[in-house]
């Protein structure tokens, strides 16, 4: 295929993702407000933050790292996303799905994470490493249950090709990994409570405590890239879970449904529960989610 | 051609005669005297040369015209002459050594020495019980005389002991001999017929048998010997502990055949039980005499149960056994005792004033290293030989017990030298130079050194490459003149020329660790450039532990694989202990090591003889190794890499080594572990066994993952988080080892030759920035990004390869590694694994977080970058990871093909794609989206941002107020506490307490059991008769 | 025969009884004599034919016979020795003894523990 239509495509597929990423963005910010009894913000409001956040005359940097952080993270949220193939069958939306399976997604994942960790170090304010400190570990709580769920796909399926495991589901919604091994998908779903980090676990951003934690320094354009990376990186996380547990797409309004009603999850249960302190997140991850990953796995290895 | 009955004449005459000379002057009597002793040495060393080299026959000397049985004769053999000669050469350099003493002291010193040594002699040759006897009584009172040449009360009380035990002792000799006597009708060994002996007669033997025995100080009718031990002067000491106990161990070889099986084999269990007890005890001793009888009294015991259990045995290997315990304890200790007597200082914590004294500390050192049976030392081949023959003869019980009570001399004997060496106390003193003292302990080393080339050249024919280890230590040890820099170039050439030397081996696997061996440490020495001064001592320990590295892999036998494996654990032994406050970890890490080694004699003692002349890593695949070996084998390569529940020693040996030996020892040390398992892998997967060990070990090893990341991430310490990252990234290695799968196989060795490289790098980097910082406390650093740019980009390429994000090589790893475990099916591990890699990036960020970035310390303000010498092998690294990150067939092509011999394939290698049963990895497409997805926003956000502008530091807003002081502000110490918090119980450090409980446990034991030793002369007494009686009973005529 | 052999043995444990029993430095060396002693009656006992003469080719004793005649000559001659032998482990003793004294002033062995453990 040539590389030019290919990078062309990726571009379409990355636009979009990024629309409907910051759009769901607003929708959630809506829900909430209502939820809370205020009007709330327009849908729009996220665009209209990275615009107004690029158009600052001044940035301030704190060193080429703290330049390079948001870079990491925007690249992360990019990369993540262009190794999931979006939409099953469509060569537009297949992404660079190609040059590696689950296990590649998983820990691209992590690419930006480390890369935004890094440059909100260097930003050498204090709130910056608590959050990191407090996401980090989070992060590696959560992602116990969540492995536990993919090993038990990966069984399922014997395959770690996310193209695989979605053609594996197609043909019926009782073929969905939700229905044929439902406790990995529970194990997961609570994990990705974890990785939207809404309430309970909203440890990391965590307003009233380290006021936004790691991107406190952050501004003008390095804040808008983060914000864009926001609304990829978020779709990028709900397409993932879309392709492994709820059958994958065959058309962009199906992904926008699913990805929609997988989103609205996370944040049913952040508007009802206030937030852990961080022991207490980390021990709950460590405890039912991780048992459920476990049953999981014997569930598909011996049922 | 002398007749050795003139040594006894000659002695004796001149011991009447002395008086008479000493009228002429002390000068004369002493040159008289001297002569006597050096004559003695030459007449049995002329027939010693007769017997083995001419091969004379055995001489016997009939004397008072008679034949035996009519008269007493003598008898001189290999064995006798073998014997005599250490004696009478000990006897001669005690003699030297105590020239001073002799010199001042009352004539009746000197005879009484000469009586001394004329007893030994007479006692080794005579074949007739009463002469024995007499002989037996004059070597003894000249010994209770001389104990007393330093006149003090404790010499004195402690000479009254032991002369009452003395006594005792052969009151129930002289009763077996006269019954002897009265029951076969003859005194003459040769003519007594054991078979014939009544139940009368056998209670005789008896006697004579546990009074000898008694001679030989077993546990616990033994005290009265510790106390002469600990009191007697010095060269005394050593005249007892050596010349004394040759001439008994002598006695008692002599009756062995006279004693029925039974007897024997209770002697033979009492020996084994007083080398346990003795060394148990000796745990808790702190007088450094005291603790050297301690260890002498065990070593007999030792020698004991090994002229017993070996009497079956082809000559060859009674050579080797009894001869190397013989002369190994014999040397190692006259030599031990005759140090104590130059340092003079009884607590062995004040030992610190040997350090200064670099030439006595060497021989201090080689003596320890000697008595503690590492090689080249006699004691080694005996110990290797001796444990085979147990095993064989399946005396597991024995065996485990040996092996037991080595470890513990090993840790009183290396926590003596290692307090020696590390005291850190400031001494003002200095030990007197005195010729005489230092010539005899001098030339015993050299003995002991010569004796070991001999063994290993005419017993076991090893070829130059595996004295190669030493001949590094010694050519540098006389190179040690010349500057650092000029010593590295030398090392760095001789390192090449090694790996030219061996370098067509046999298979690409012994290639790949080659590698990792080789290649790894030339890079690494780059890094030791750097050093300023002499550094004297250090490349030749350096060489002797790359080119053991290198034996490894070309060792042919077992034999020569284990003597590679020992070679490397004292070099880097001593390298780790070079660490300035290194104590500790040294002396962790050498009573790890052994305790391995042990583990790996027995395991290589149960396996099956190889056949081919292959190197053993080829020819393992061959044969099967029993369970019970297999096992061994395991644990014992699974301490030096570090697995959970033996890994207490990798911190502290990490951290505390010198920070450009670190490298050397995380990098590629514990590769030696793997390169271990990998072989008993070798061996499973071809003869594969009921037993499914390699489970096991695979859970072990993801269990050392986990432990290893979470106790890496509670570090505050640099050194400290990297050797728990390295324990973890190991534990990945062996977990995947375990797979016994050609997937799982790929992902070890990838992952070793990754982790040799990463870790290499970051340790180096730390190494830079210890050398600027002068801290290993990561708080106590920060900010540091902008001050050492070129270090920073090190870590940071070190940490992504490490925590596995793509597209670096740390991915390839991860990729390979729970495909193959997904594949084995092997679930719940991969879980584990995947969670202890998501906790890798706490303590990897911590490692770059608080030593790079946030508040840069007022103290650092004008740091400079790391030295070149450190930036150059960080960079060749971080060239090699970007290489294999950027083309993965570099290494995984070749892999594919080493691990396809042993296991049938399953990836497909297409262009840069790698296929497994359940995913692909294309490396290079992953490498190349990356670089666009950064490039992008890069792009982009260089084109939105139009006007930056970079602040100074402390430029933010921090609860209002802008902070000024970099300690308050710069999140570092006790970064992850709620992580802990969460752990709760889990966080506790239980394997660390378990062994610190056991090594308490062993302490209190042996403080208890050394109580039986009240110091009170009747206890003694009724301790032998008690223990006769007990004996008796035992064997139960 | 058999009585002085017993006696011997009674003599060896009286003397290591007193070895045993005894505080005083002096005494446990009287005792350790009194056991060698029991020896030598040991000694002597077994060697003893009833009814012969000691082993000395004098008139008394017919060469031709002497080997009927006399009594086992090796065990008087073993006894001369360990006598010999006795008296100077004996005497080496009681001048270790004289020393301590000196050191201590104290005959009592229960004064001279200090080397221990």
């Amino acid at each position: 295929m040539n590389i030019l239509i290919k990078i062309i495509y990726a571009i379409i597929s990355v636009i979009v993702a990024i629309v409907w990423g910051l759009t769901l963005g607003g929708i959630v910010r809506k829900i909430y407000a209502r939820v809370h009894g205020r009007y709330g913000p327009p849908i729009w409001q996220p665009f209209l933050d990275i615009i107004k956040s690029h158009g600052k005359r001044v940035s301030i940097s704190h060193g080429i790292m703290f330049y390079l952080g948001p870079v990491f993270r925007f690249g992360g949220g990019l990369g993540t996303y262009l190794f999931i193939p979006v939409i099953y069958g469509s060569t537009v939306f297949a992404n660079f799905s190609m040059a590696g399976d689950l296990l590649l997604v998983m820990y691209f994942i992590f690419f930006g994470q480390l890369g935004m960790a890094l440059g909100a170090g260097e930003g050498g304010h204090p709130y910056s490493p608590l959050g990191i400190a407090r996401g980090l570990s989070q992060m590696s709580t959560f992602e116990l249950p969540f492995s536990l769920a993919v090993i038990a796909v990966a069984i399922q399926y014997n395959s770690l090709n996310i193209t695989t495991i979605v053609a594996a589901q197609q043909g019926g919604i009782l073929n969905w990994t939700l229905f044929t091994n439902p406790f990995a998908v529970i194990a997961a779903m609570i994990s990705l409570l974890g990785m939207n980090m809404h309430s309970p676990f909203s440890l990391v951003l965590a307003p009233q405590e380290i006021p936004i934690g790691p991107p406190i320094e952050m501004n003008g354009s390095f804040l808008a890239t983060l914000q864009t990376n926001r609304g990829l990186f978020g779709a990028a996380k709900l397409v993932l879970f879309m392709n492994l547990f709820f059958g994958g797409a065959t058309n962009l309004p199906i992904m926008m449904i699913k990805t929609f009603l997988i989103y609205l999850v996370s944040v049913i249960i952040g508007a009802s529960f206030p937030r852990f302190r961080p022991e207490q997140s980390f021990r709950f991850f460590l405890k039912w989610p991780t048992i459920i990953g476990i049953i999981s796995i014997i569930f598909i290895s011996y049922f | 051609m002398v007749n050795p009955i003139y040594i006894i004449i000659l002695s004796l005459a001149t011991g009447f005669l002395l008086s008479i000379i000493d009228k002429a002057g002390r000068k004369l009597s002493l040159t008289v005297f001297y002569s006597v002793l050096t004559f003695n040495v030459f007449v049995v060393a002329d027939w010693l040369y007769r017997f083995t080299v001419l091969g004379v026959s055995t001489l016997t000397i009939n004397t008072a015209g008679f034949k035996a049985p009519l008269s007493i004769n003598l008898q001189l053999g290999i064995y006798e002459s073998f014997v005599l000669l250490f004696a009478n050469l000990v006897g001669l350099l005690s003699a030297i050594y105590l020239i001073k003493k002799f010199k001042e002291s009352n004539i009746s010193s000197l005879i009484l020495y000469l009586i001394l040594i004329m007893g030994v002699n007479g006692l080794v040759m005579t074949r007739d019980l009463f002469n024995i006897f007499v002989f037996l009584e004059i070597l003894s009172i000249s010994t209770y005389a001389l104990t007393i040449l330093t006149k003090n009360q404790k010499s004195l009380s402690a000479g009254f002991k032991y002369m009452i035990a003395g006594g005792v002792a052969s009151t129930f000799f002289l009763l077996g001999v006269v019954f002897v006597y009265y029951f076969s009708g003859n005194l003459n060994l040769e003519f007594i017929d054991p078979n014939s002996l009544t139940n009368y007669g056998v209670i005789a033997i008896f006697l004579l048998a546990i009074a000898v025995f008694i001679e030989l100080k077993p546990f616990p009718a033994n005290g009265w010997a510790l106390d002469v031990y600990e009191s007697v002067d010095s060269g005394i000491t050593s005249v007892i502990a050596v010349v004394n106990s040759a001439g008994i161990i002598f006695v008692f070889y002599k009756i062995m055949p006279l004693l029925p099986q039974n007897l024997l084999n209770i002697f033979g269990i009492a020996g084994v039980v007083t080398f346990f007890f003795s060394n148990l005890m000796g745990l808790k001793q702190q007088n450094a005499k005291r603790l050297l009888g301690y260890s002498s009294i065990g070593q007999m015991g030792l020698l004991v149960s090994a002229l017993i259990f070996t009497m079956n045995s082809p000559n060859k290997l009674i050579y080797v056994i009894v001869g190397g315990f013989f002369i190994n304890h014999l040397i190692a200790k006259a030599g031990l005792f005759w140090i104590t007597g130059i340092v003079k200082k009884e607590k062995i914590n004040d030992w610190g004033i040997l350090k200064e004294n670099k030439f006595l500390l060497i021989l201090f050192g080689l003596l320890l290293f000697s008595l503690s049976g590492l090689p080249p030392f006699p004691g080694f081949w005996a110990k290797w030989e001796f444990i085979k023959l147990l095993v064989h003869g399946k005396m597991f019980f024995v065996v485990g017990v040996i092996l037991l009570s080595s470890l513990f001399e090993v840790i009183y004997l290396f926590r003596w030298f290692t307090a020696t060496v590390k005291n850190d106390s400031e001494i003002e003193e200095k030990i007197p130079f005195q010729f005489a003292k230092y010539f005899s302990t001098t030339v015993i080393v050299g003995i002991s050194l010569i004796i070991s080339v001999l063994m290993m050249r005419f017993v076991y024919n090893f070829q130059t490459i595996h004295y190669l280890p030493i001949i590094a230590v010694i050519i540098i040890y006389l190179l040690d003149f010349i500057p650092s820099k000029i010593k590295a170039i030398l090392s760095l050439g001789a390192v090449g020329a090694y790996g030219y030397y061996i370098y067509p081996l046999e298979n690409n696997l012994q290639l790949f660790f080659g590698i990792i061996f080789i290649v790894g440490s030339a890079i690494n020495l780059i890094a030791t450039f750097n050093r300023k001064k002499l550094s004297k001592g250090f490349y030749g320990f350096l060489l002797m532990m790359i080119f053991s590295f290198g034996n490894l892999l070309v060792a042919k036998t077992y034999l020569e694989f284990f003597l590679a494996w020992e070679f490397m654990t004292i070099s880097s032994f001593i390298l780790i202990m070079r660490g300035k406050r290194a104590q500790k970890a040294s002396l962790l890490y050498m009573i790890f090591s052994t305790a391995g080694a042990y583990l790996l004699i027995v395991g290589f003692a149960l396996a099956p003889s190889l056949v081919s002349n292959s190197a053993l890593m080829v020819s393992i695949a061959k044969i099967q190794l029993p369970i019970l070996s297999t096992i061994l084998l395991a644990i014992g390569f699974m301490i030096k890499s570090g697995s959970l529940g033996v890994h207490i020693w990798l911190p502290e040996a990490h951290a505390e080594a010198e920070s450009d030996v670190s490298p050397f020892i995380s990098a590629i040390l514990l590769k030696a572990g793997v390169l271990g398992l990998l072989m008993i892998g070798i061996s499973y997967v071809n003869n594969t066994p009921t037993f499914n060990m390699f489970y096991w070990i695979g859970w072990i090893g993801v269990l050392t993952a986990i432990v290893g990341a979470f106790l890496a991430s509670f570090q505050e310490d640099a050194k400290r988080l990297l050797a728990y990252s390295s324990m973890s990234q190991v534990g990945y290695i062996v977990a995947s080892i375990a797979i016994l799968s050609h997937l799982g196989w790929i992902s070890a060795l990838y992952l070793s030759f990754n982790h040799m490289m990463f870790k290499s790098a970051l340790f180096i980097a730390i190494a830079g920035i210890y050398y600027r910082t002068h801290t290993r406390k990561m708080y106590e650093m920060g900010g540091l990004i902008k001050k050492m740019p070129l270090t920073y980009i090190t870590v940071l390429i070190g940490i992504i390869a490490i925590s596995g994000v793509p597209p670096l090589s740390g991915f390839g790893a991860k990729w390979l590694i729970y495909s193959s475990f997904i594949e084995k099916g092997w679930y719940l591990q991969a879980g584990v694994l995947f969670f202890s890699s998501a906790v890798s990036f706490l303590y990897l960020y911590r490692l770059i977080h608080t030593i790079f970035l946030g508040q840069l310390k007022y103290e650092h303000q004008n740091i400079k970058e790391a030295p070149i010498w450190f930036i150059i092998p960080q960079y060749i690294f971080i060239i090699g990871i970007m290489a294999i990150s950027m083309f993965p067939n570099l290494i995984i092509q070749p892999l594919n093909s080493i691990v396809g011999h042993y296991f049938n394939s399953t990836i497909a290698i297409d262009g840069y794609n790698i296929t497994s049963s359940l995913g692909n990895w294309n490396g290079n497409m992953v490498m190349l989206v990356t670089m666009g997805v950064f490039i992008v926003p890069l792009a982009l956000l260089m084109l939105f941002n139009r006007k930056v502008q970079t602040v100074k530091q402390f430029n933010i807003v921090y609860a209002a107020e802008r902070p000024e002081s970099p300690q308050t502000t710069h999140v570092a110490h006790n970064m992850y506490a709620h992580f802990r918090k969460a752990l709760g119980g889990w966080g506790k450090p239980r394997i660390w307490e378990f062994w610190h409980d056991s090594a308490e446990w062993a302490h209190t034991f042996g403080d208890f059991f050394r109580r039986i030793y009240t110091g009170n002369g009747q206890t003694y007494i009724l301790h032998i008769i008690l223990y006769i009686v007990v004996i008796y009973f035992i064997m139960g005529v | 025969m058999i009585f002085t052999l017993i006696l011997g043995f009674v003599l060896l444990l009286i003397g290591i009884y007193g070895m045993l029993s005894q505080r005083n430095l002096i005494k446990i060396i009287i005792g350790f004599s009194i056991a060698d002693t029991g020896i030598h009656i040991i000694i002597v006992s077994i060697g003893y034919l009833r009814n012969r003469t000691a082993p000395i080719l004098n008139s008394a004793v017919d060469i031709s016979k002497a080997v009927q005649q006399v009594v086992d000559p090796i065990p008087s001659a073993l006894v001369l020795t360990a006598i010999v032998i006795g008296l100077a482990v004996t005497a080496l003793m009681l001048s270790f003894v004289v020393e301590l004294y000196k050191k201590r002033k104290s005959l009592s062995i229960d004064d001279y523990q200090e080397l221990k453990w």
